[in-house]
């Protein structure tokens, strides 16, 4: 589930692409078809050398990928056959834009694609399930190098935006790394306080486009500009995840939080008494920030 | 025909839209709509619905105090809670204010069907 949002993180830390040409290779994702190689490779039916020897092949005829991988003996009819069934993993989709766009070759594919699994041993992620511990490990890695208070409240809480983005915005985004702001200026954003023991401030902010296209995806009806159901679309995104996170907070650990209704901000200063924490999360359709403070 | 009027209170427009949608494919067509706990009270006073749908996260006046001033009108008002935050203290509460049932946000079609079946059919 999480793949392409870890992987597009993982590919930025390690320099193999700048943040402008994975917002554009994301971009493209969302209308890319798999590819018979690209899906060989990720099931470990062939290497990128072999896959790289049928490329060459295919340009000086005009037989299928399939076809030719099979009268090379690299695949069976059989194996070909199941790759064509198979559901290519977002991950994998970003790969293979990267080396359609030549940022990457398939060779340095191959290699990373090892490291990342190697470091992260992929699986699907069930975020609720507790013992989850490489994703923490991948969410300090987005978290400012100061220590910030309630960090591990702040990571479960993370945790479950990308779990509530997933499930009603959608899985195609990319977190990028969180900025520390002493004061945050605002395009179009709605924010929602929770107040209790452990208080705090969070945020949507986006421009006015992009804001449209979130609330579009949330309330799976098509708006082309900012209206009443927009500014409720992220109001209601805001509040079912908060209330989301108050009730897990009351099931595990006894504490009882509030919430106040969400607050709409245009152009403005978001009003936050201590610092702001903003994690840009691309998505394909655009750039959205999220804000939280600890009050 | 008895009393079929439905009371929708959620602060965001979108809710009550969604809400309201459901109902309707359920053949339900009177529906009074407020924005906030405040309004809720008034509109009950008003239109004396047979069912109200109340959001518990609301300015001005949030769901549980306008589920208490609502039952304190009218001892008999039928009120299902609809919020996000289902945490035990949250739900504790808005029973003891007289709730008589609770559904998580995000609803589905299913869980607000049937409510509406559970308060008008075979009534």
């Amino acid at each position: 589930m999480m793949h392409t949002q870890f992987f597009g993180n993982f590919l930025l830390n390690k320099g193999v692409v700048t943040p402008e040409q994975l917002i554009e290779v994301l971009k493209i994702q969302s209308t890319t078809h798999k590819k018979i190689g690209t899906l060989a490779i990720h099931a470990g039916y062939m290497s990128a050398h072999e896959v790289e020897d049928v490329c060459r092949l295919q340009m000086r005829c005009s037989k299928r990928f399939g076809e030719l991988a099979v009268e090379l003996s690299y695949l069976t009819q059989e194996q070909v056959d199941e790759l064509l069934e198979m559901q290519l993993p977002n991950y994998m989709l970003l790969g293979q834009i990267l080396i359609e766009k030549d940022i990457l070759s398939r060779i340095q594919f191959e290699d990373i694609l090892t490291e990342y699994k190697n470091t992260y041993e992929i699986y699907d992620l069930d975020l609720l399930d507790e013992q989850k511990e490489m994703v923490d490990k991948l969410l300090v890695s987005f978290c400012p190098e100061e220590g910030i208070e309630n960090l591990k409240d702040i990571l479960f809480y993370l945790k479950l935006l990308f779990n509530s983005l997933i499930r009603f915005i959608g899985e195609d985004f990319t977190p990028l790394k969180f900025i520390t702001l002493p004061e945050v200026p605002t395009d179009y954003c709605v924010s929602q306080s929770l107040d209790g023991p452990f208080s705090f401030l969070s945020a949507l902010d986006m421009d006015t486009e992009v804001a449209a296209a979130f609330a579009s995806r949330y309330a799976d009806k098509e708006f082309t500009e900012i209206n009443k159901y927009v500014e409720a679309s992220i109001g209601d995104f805001l509040n079912l995840h908060n209330g989301l996170f108050a009730v897990n907070m009351s099931n595990d650990f006894a504490v009882e939080l509030h919430l106040q209704p969400p607050i709409l901000h245009e152009g403005t200063t978001l009003d936050t008494d201590a610092t702001a924490y903003l994690l840009p999360i691309i998505y394909s359709f655009g750039k959205i920030n999220f804000v939280i403070s600890i009050l | 025909m008895g009393n079929n009027k439905i009371l929708i209170c959620d602060d965001s427009i979108l809710a009550r839209h969604q809400l309201k949608d459901i109902a309707k494919k359920c053949g339900y067509t009177a529906f009074t709509e407020a924005a906030n706990g405040q309004e809720a009270i008034e509109a009950y006073r008003l239109h004396q619905p047979a069912l109200v749908f109340m959001d518990i996260v609301m300015p001005v006046k949030d769901g549980v105090e306008a589920t208490r001033e609502i039952r304190r009108f009218d001892p008999k008002a039928y009120i299902v809670v609809v919020s996000s935050v289902g945490t035990q203290t949250q739900l504790k509460n808005a029973i003891l204010e007289g709730a008589r049932d609770f559904v998580q946000k995000p609803f589905t079609y299913s869980a607000i069907a049937e409510i509406l079946k559970g308060r008008f059919e075979g009534r």
